[in-house]
């Protein structure tokens, strides 16, 4: 599903480069739980965003689905957006002025979903999350695992193929981190979502099915989690 | 999704209700000043408008050069012309004549209705006027109810007022002066306001005196013509025939070279150097001037609309990089913010219409009260505001949608977009602009508060308080008793002097001639006259340089004349005019004093060259002077010895310096305009600039909290801020001098006498709008500088 070849990233200042990423290469197949681990500034979130389209290499390749990100329009890479990512933040970003039910609705009206599906699918959605009690909240009336779950939800209902996670429960006690992992795993195995988190957290990596470890912009480790 | 925009918006709204309300009640006013400006341009440009055959409608107007360079213009034509031209011209479908006459009528008493007696205007006019201009005729027709001699037509009001009914009117008679009865033969419906013709009683033309009068000479003008063209016949088609037309009737080497020219009707009501019947003219460049500073009010209600919008983007880079990665489009962005703006549009622009609706009757005074304005009085108010919508919107949302569409998802969500994202150059460069607007606006205010109080006192060269001027019969038998009136109003206690005269020093009513001094030739320019009495100059104050006033005679015998009329005929020396021998209307007389300049018209003008005599024949004013304290009561004693006295006329007064202000309702209209507008763009500008800093102290809320920290006052902090500020305003005045100089100084050259153009004005802008950045500034600043510096160091 996604293919990397050569990824670097750096920023020049006054010539000199500063890598942040170097020489990554590695793919990822539909249907993996892929954990990408590291200390900070290793270049987790960098390499995230790049998978993310949010930014772009400064050299390498980067095939997503068979196709050339690098040569990708705007336009297209909306397309992605719309029917074959979805995001999951470390601070939720949830919209403020949205309540849960708009917030998880707001993925459809840019699909261009028909409104009767629309409501089928968060009604769906909230039923499977239980949040039906509080789909007419705004996100700073819920607890920050209850806005994750909402965040989760946003990114499902569109129903995407791959999952980009960043920190997920970074913001969240164990409790709640835990309850998050496990919607992860249950989604990626039920339902073959490809998923991709950064984490910091060793205990949450093993709910996935691989690790991939970076240092100083190198991959250092790429492991499978035994179970 | 639009649904759920708007949704969205109303709650972004709530959610910074104090932006909100600034940004609203500031685009409010604008609009509002817009609307307003817009009602009243409309109803200037409606005039004269709705007739069948408006395209092809002209009025032929004269106007004469002088070998002295000036050359003068009427709005009237010699009476035998539209006859002449009617043969002459076949270009033309139809010829109409029109005068306009005073006249005393009167209605008798009807059962149940008391007798009428007013003074009013009487149209002469003929019936092809009626074909020229379509009017719905309530009886008759013009054909039939205007061409007999003792006809008269009476507008719908008219007929209603003077028989209770306009359907008992017809066959009535109403008696015009005193001596001739007309009867009603038909009945128009009345002109509406916006016309340059307010016909209430027109009639027939060959009921007028003069109708046969030959000379090509002499021109009133209240004689004037109208026109209708062929079909497919221009302007250009008529320069030939007017050709031959002048060389026909008028002698080669007249010392005022006559012409003619034809004027269209729908530049009547706009145009500079002709009058009309209505008497109100509104020339185009005081249209447009308007229209600019409309133009300007919403350019800075917008400026402060994009200031707040683009400072209030940062809050909201999250939600775009959110719906960014959620598949939104750039496009579907703007219009996402594009719509918000007009929300906040639309509710402005209700405001603005309550606004305008609560403002109508001050403007309706200012203009006199003698027009009305509604809102939503023609439907095209709606395409404006419609309009106006659009463009605001669009105008006032475009930069922020664009700025804010285009963040970065990465950095949005990163919450590392930078709080001067939006371009904090181009805010400043806004709030120059609307601070140079302010300083071009203060500027133009102050030096036409400063030309009117000029006016107000400057020595015009006679004196105008506790004079009241009253019209008098000048008919033969009124005449005679001119002498008995005169000496019961003297006797009337307040009463200080009366003189009898043609137009008191300064008039509209103006007579220009020719004449000859010392010579049996012609002057090569025109004389401006002045029929008075021997208490003409001590009832006006009028000083004389030498010789003495006139003394009393009912003829002309000797002439009193002006320095100016000295200084153009080479006179150095006033003593050696007098003796010299003047003819003037065929009569002739020695000087006998020279009166030193007053100004005979407004300041606008220069004084013209003026001869002051007696002729009791063209007395149609006496002026009475009085003590101040008792004018009240004095004038009501007149008024009953007016009416004894000239039972058969109309009393009616005017106080001299009343009627002098009317020269300059323009001027004053303009100032209060000026004042008003001044005042919506200052406050306009203050919101924007509130805005502003409040935006960037919140920008530097953790640099503030961290040289606080370090040691810096509140004063000093408030310093710094205010700097950058002042920087811009100086720099908005600088740039605001020169235009501003530019437009008052061409505006001052509209008066021949005027006040200096001092650096005064251009200061106090200055301190002005220094003055309020201080103050809305330090405002702000201070609440930043005292705030917690934990609070702030704590956000990060």
């Amino acid at each position: 599903m996604i293919e990397l070849k050569n990824i670097e990233k750096y920023y020049a200042n006054k010539g000199v480069k500063s890598y942040i990423l170097r020489h990554v290469t590695t793919s990822i197949k539909q249907g993996e739980f892929v954990s990408i681990m590291g200390p900070s500034g290793a270049g987790k979130s960098t390499l995230l965003n790049i998978l993310g389209m949010l930014e772009e290499a400064t050299y390498g390749e980067y095939h997503f689905m068979g196709e050339d990100v690098t040569a990708m329009n705007e336009r297209k890479r909306i397309e992605l957006y719309r029917n074959h990512i979805g995001f999951v933040f470390q601070a939720y970003h949830l919209i403020d002025e949205m309540t849960v039910a708009e917030n998880i609705e707001a993925p459809l009206l840019y699909k261009k979903i028909p409104g009767a599906e629309r409501k089928s699918r968060i009604a769906d959605v909230l039923d499977r999350f239980n949040m039906v009690a509080k789909k007419d909240l705004f996100p700073n009336q819920l607890s920050g695992g209850q806005q994750q779950l909402v965040g989760i939800a946003r990114a499902l209902v569109a129903q995407p193929s791959i999952i980009l996670a960043d920190e997920p429960t970074g913001n969240l006690q164990s409790a709640q981190s835990e309850q998050i992992m496990d919607l992860f795993r249950k989604l990626n195995q039920e339902e073959n979502i490809t998923i991709l988190q950064v984490t910091h957290s060793e205990k949450n990596a093993q709910f996935g099915n691989r690790i991939l470890t970076i240092e100083d912009g190198v991959i250092k480790e790429d492991v499978s989690v035994s179970k | 999704m639009f649904k759920l925009n708007l949704k969205i918006a109303i709650r972004n709204l709530w959610k910074y209700k104090g932006y909100t309300a600034i940004n609203i009640f500031g685009l409010s006013i604008g609009l509002a000043s817009c609307i307003l400006i817009f009602i009243f341009v409309r109803y200037h440009l409606s005039f004269d408008k709705d007739y069948k055959n408006e395209d092809r409608i002209y009025r032929v107007v004269s106007s004469w050069k002088y070998p002295d360079g000036n050359d003068s213009k009427s709005q009237g034509v010699p009476l035998p012309l539209p006859a002449a031209m009617r043969t002459d011209f076949s270009q033309f479908e139809k010829v109409a004549a029109i005068q306009q006459g005073v006249g005393i009528v009167k209605v008798k008493a009807l059962p149940g209705k008391a007798e009428i007696k007013v003074s009013s205007y009487v149209y002469y006019a003929e019936p092809s006027f009626f074909e020229i201009f379509d009017h719905q005729w309530l009886a008759g027709n013009p054909n039939q109810s205007l061409s007999a001699p003792n006809t008269v037509v009476l507008s719908e009001e008219t007929a209603n007022t003077y028989f209770g009914d306009w359907r008992k009117a017809l066959g009535n008679s109403i008696t015009l002066d005193n001596e001739r009865d007309f009867k009603v033969t038909g009945v128009i419906k009345d002109n509406p306001q916006n016309s340059s013709f307010p016909l209430k009683i027109i009639v027939s033309y060959a009921s007028f005196v003069s109708k046969n009068d030959k000379s090509w000479k002499s021109v009133s003008s209240n004689s004037e013509c109208y026109v209708l063209l062929k079909k497919g016949v221009s302007q250009n088609d008529l320069i030939k025939p007017l050709e031959q037309f002048l060389k026909k009737y008028y002698v080669e080497n007249s010392v005022g070279k006559e012409f003619h020219h034809f004027q269209a009707l729908k530049d009547i009501h706009h145009s500079d150097d002709y009058g009309n019947f209505a008497q109100q003219n509104t020339p185009y460049k005081q249209i447009i001037g308007l229209a600019i500073i409309g133009l300007f009010l919403l350019l800075t209600a917008c400026i402060n609309f994009i200031n707040l919008a683009t400072a209030q983007a940062v809050s909201r880079s999250k939600e775009v990089g959110v719906r960014k990665v959620m598949g939104s489009r750039r496009k579907q962005l703007i219009w996402q913010f594009l719509s918000e703006t007009t929300l906040i549009t639309v509710i402005a622009l209700l405001l603005a219409c309550v606004f305008s609706e609560l403002a109508l009757p001050k403007m309706e005074n200012l203009f006199g009260g003698n027009v009305s304005f509604s809102l939503f009085g023609h439907p095209v108010i709606f395409v404006f505001l419609f309009g106006l919508l659009i463009l605001v919107s669009f105008l006032a949302g475009i930069y922020p949608a664009l700025i804010m569409s285009g963040f970065s998802p990465a950095l949005a969500i990163k919450n590392k977009i930078a709080a001067n994202a939006g371009g904090v150059g181009l805010r400043k460069t806004l709030v120059v602009v609307q601070f140079a607007i302010t300083a071009v606006l203060i500027v133009s205010t102050l030096v036409v508060i400063k030309q009117m109080s000029y006016i107000r006192n400057k020595s015009l060269g006679f004196d105008t308080k506790a004079i009241a001027l009253v019209g008098i019969p000048s008919d033969s038998v009124s005449r005679i008793r001119y002498n008995s009136f005169q000496e019961r109003v003297l006797a009337v206690p307040g009463v200080k002097t009366i003189s009898f005269c043609s137009a008191p020093p300064s008039s509209g009513n103006n007579n220009q001639t020719s004449f000859t001094y010392n010579s049996s030739k012609d002057a090569d320019f025109q004389l401006n006259i002045k029929i008075a009495d021997e208490n003409y100059f001590k009832t006006f104050g009028l000083q004389l340089v030498t010789g003495r006033t006139l003394s009393k005679s009912d003829t002309t015998k000797e002439f009193v004349v002006n320095e100016t009329l000295l200084r153009k005929l080479n006179v150095k020396n006033p003593n050696e005019a007098i003796g010299k021998i003047m003819k003037v209307w065929g009569q002739s007389g020695p000087i006998v004093g020279v009166v030193k300049d007053f100004n005979n018209y407004s300041l606008h003008e220069e004084i013209s060259p003026i001869a002051i005599f007696s002729r009791k024949s063209r007395v149609s004013t006496i002026a009475i002077r009085m003590e101040l304290t008792e004018m009240t009561a004095a004038l009501k004693n007149v008024e009953q010895i007016f009416n004894t006295t000239f039972p058969d006329s109309v009393y009616e007064n005017e106080f001299f310096d009343e009627s002098l202000k009317n020269y300059y309702e323009t001027e004053q209209i303009m100032g209060t305009l000026f004042k008003v507008f001044a005042g919506v763009v200052i406050f306009i500008s203050f919101i924007g600039l509130f805005g502003l800093i409040s935006f960037v102290a919140t920008q530097r809320t953790k640099e503030i909290a961290i040289r606080k920290v370090l040691g810096a006052s509140n004063l000093e902090l408030i310093k710094m801020l205010n700097s950058s500020f002042l920087w811009m305003v100086l720099i908005a005045n600088m740039a605001a001098w020169p235009i501003a100089y530019i437009f008052v100084s061409n505006w001052l050259t509209t008066f021949q006498y005027r006040t200096a153009l001092d650096i005064w004005p251009f200061v106090i802008a200055m301190v002005t709008s220094m003055t309020i950045t201080i103050v809305t500034v330090s405002l702000r600043s201070y609440r930043a500088a005292k705030a917690n510096t934990i609070d702030a160091l704590k956000y990060e």
